[in-house]
């Protein structure tokens, strides 16, 4: 029997990924200063993926994707397939792993964000009608991986999920 | 006995079993229609257009009603605090000066468009296109690292068309990148994929004003010969037929010799984040 508090606890992540995903500027409220340039969306997928990966399951990811790119004026369908190839790769670097300690989920991190960022590459210069500015992206991936500690260092202090 | 040995059996029950299948078929079920989608999604055909901007729109509209409970007091209390103001006689002063100011710089406005006009009568030059304005409410602001783009609530149902520029107090923010039925997308001047066509009057030089998805704006192909000083005016040269000429963007800020990337930088005309309102041009034609 679970209480209502640790059922918020549980959904918590839901909710701050649903809460990004429908409204950045909720916690950014910029369209014209600097945007987002950490991708928090992939650290908490993949925090949640590797720790616990019946968090989200991938109808979530996908219907979550789906919202994200109605929002976002992105090709329809691009961001459920990074969402759930990055859980995807997440759960499978988690079991490859027989020990896990920092530096072992610190480079998975840097492995799944990069293969997802490459598959993202991959579907918006094939699917995608915009230019990409790959600068930007670069930028998003190396300020994405120098965040990722702080937040984990918070999830940890909140979940404790090792 | 029977009863044990059941709950003791190796067998799956029905609740495993279905998940289990679930597991194997949902991923490449999920990525196939993701895949479909995409496919869909660069087609040019009109009902498919048709379809998504409707599943736009009730994303937007649903997104609009529930952010409204969380947005509105945070969007109150950030204006009361910069409503605060314990300077309200100095700053009443100033206001009545530039009032002042303001209304004879009109009058000398006023002044130099009945001559243009009379000048245009006697060359027998004619106007250009005219312009209406359509005024709408902003009900989403989107930013991630590719794009940097707002809702408005009016879309194709006010006849507004992909391109047509955005403005606030006649200065450019932006441009229509996607039209739905009841909303539009407004690409935002700062986006790395906004480009617009510029002038620099005071140079006479013309360039393309690109984006640079930080929340600034670069100048790219301006005469290598002209250089631009601090202050310098920049508007869109309208060469692009959408966007109406003689609109201000910005202006430029700093010598660009001073600077690491060795490029202008630019200060744009706006830049107040909380914008509720604008308005689109909509050619009469």
């Amino acid at each position: 029997m679970y209480s209502i508090i640790e059922k918020i606890k549980y959904y918590f992540p839901h909710i701050i990924i649903i809460l990004i995903t429908l409204n950045d500027s909720l916690f950014v409220n910029s369209w014209i200063a600097p945007g987002p340039i950490v991708n928090l969306k992939y650290i908490i997928i993949f925090y949640f993926s590797f720790f616990d990966k019946e968090r989200f399951s991938i109808t979530f990811l996908f219907i979550l994707g789906l919202l994200f790119d109605s929002m976002y004026a992105m090709p329809l369908g691009s961001s459920s397939i990074c969402f759930i190839c990055l859980n995807k790769i997440a759960i499978f670097l988690h079991k490859k792993r027989t020990r896990i300690n920092y530096q072992n989920e610190f480079t998975s991190f840097i492995i799944s964000l990069f293969v997802t960022q490459i598959i993202a590459l991959f579907v918006l210069h094939e699917f995608g009608k915009a230019p990409l500015e790959y600068s930007l992206l670069f930028i998003n991936l190396i300020f994405t991986t120098i965040c990722y500690p702080l937040a984990r260092y918070f999830f940890q202090y909140l979940f404790r999920l090792n | 006995m029977n009863d044990n040995r059941l709950s003791r059996s190796s067998v799956p029950g029905f609740a495993t079993i279905q998940r289990n299948i679930e597991k194997k078929f949902l991923l490449p079920t999920y990525l196939l229609v993701s895949f479909f989608l995409l496919i869909l999604d660069s087609t040019d055909f009109k009902a498919i257009k048709v379809v998504k901007g409707l599943t736009n729109d009730l994303v937007t509209y649903s997104v609009w009603i529930l952010k409204t409970p969380i947005k509105y007091p945070i969007n109150v209390i950030i204006s009361s605090v910069k409503n605060i103001n314990f300077n309200a006689k100095t700053i009443d002063e100033q206001l009545n000066d530039d009032i002042s100011k303001l209304t004879s710089e009109n009058n000398q406005l006023i002044f130099y468009k009945n001559e243009n006009e009379n000048l245009k009568r006697i060359l027998n030059i004619r106007n250009k296109e005219d312009y209406s304005f359509v005024y709408t409410k902003i009900i989403h602001e989107n930013t991630n690292e590719f794009n940097k783009n707002f809702t408005i609530n009016v879309g194709s149902n006010e006849g507004l068309q992909i391109n047509q520029a955005v403005v606030r107090n006649n200065v450019y923010l932006g441009k229509i990148s996607e039209l739905n039925l009841y909303s539009s997308k407004v690409m935002v001047v700062t986006d790395v994929n906004s480009r617009i066509p510029v002038t620099i009057p005071s140079r006479g030089a013309n360039a393309i004003l690109k984006g640079n998805g930080m929340g600034g704006a670069d100048l790219l192909f301006y005469p290598l010969n002209i250089k631009l000083e601090d202050g310098d005016q920049i508007y869109t040269s309208g060469t692009d037929g959408s966007i109406k000429e003689g609109l201000y963007v910005g202006k430029v800020m700093g010598d660009k010799d001073r600077r690491f990337f060795k490029n202008y930088k630019i200060q744009l005309g706006f830049s107040d984040h909380l914008l509720n309102y604008v308005s689109v041009l909509k050619s009469k034609r």
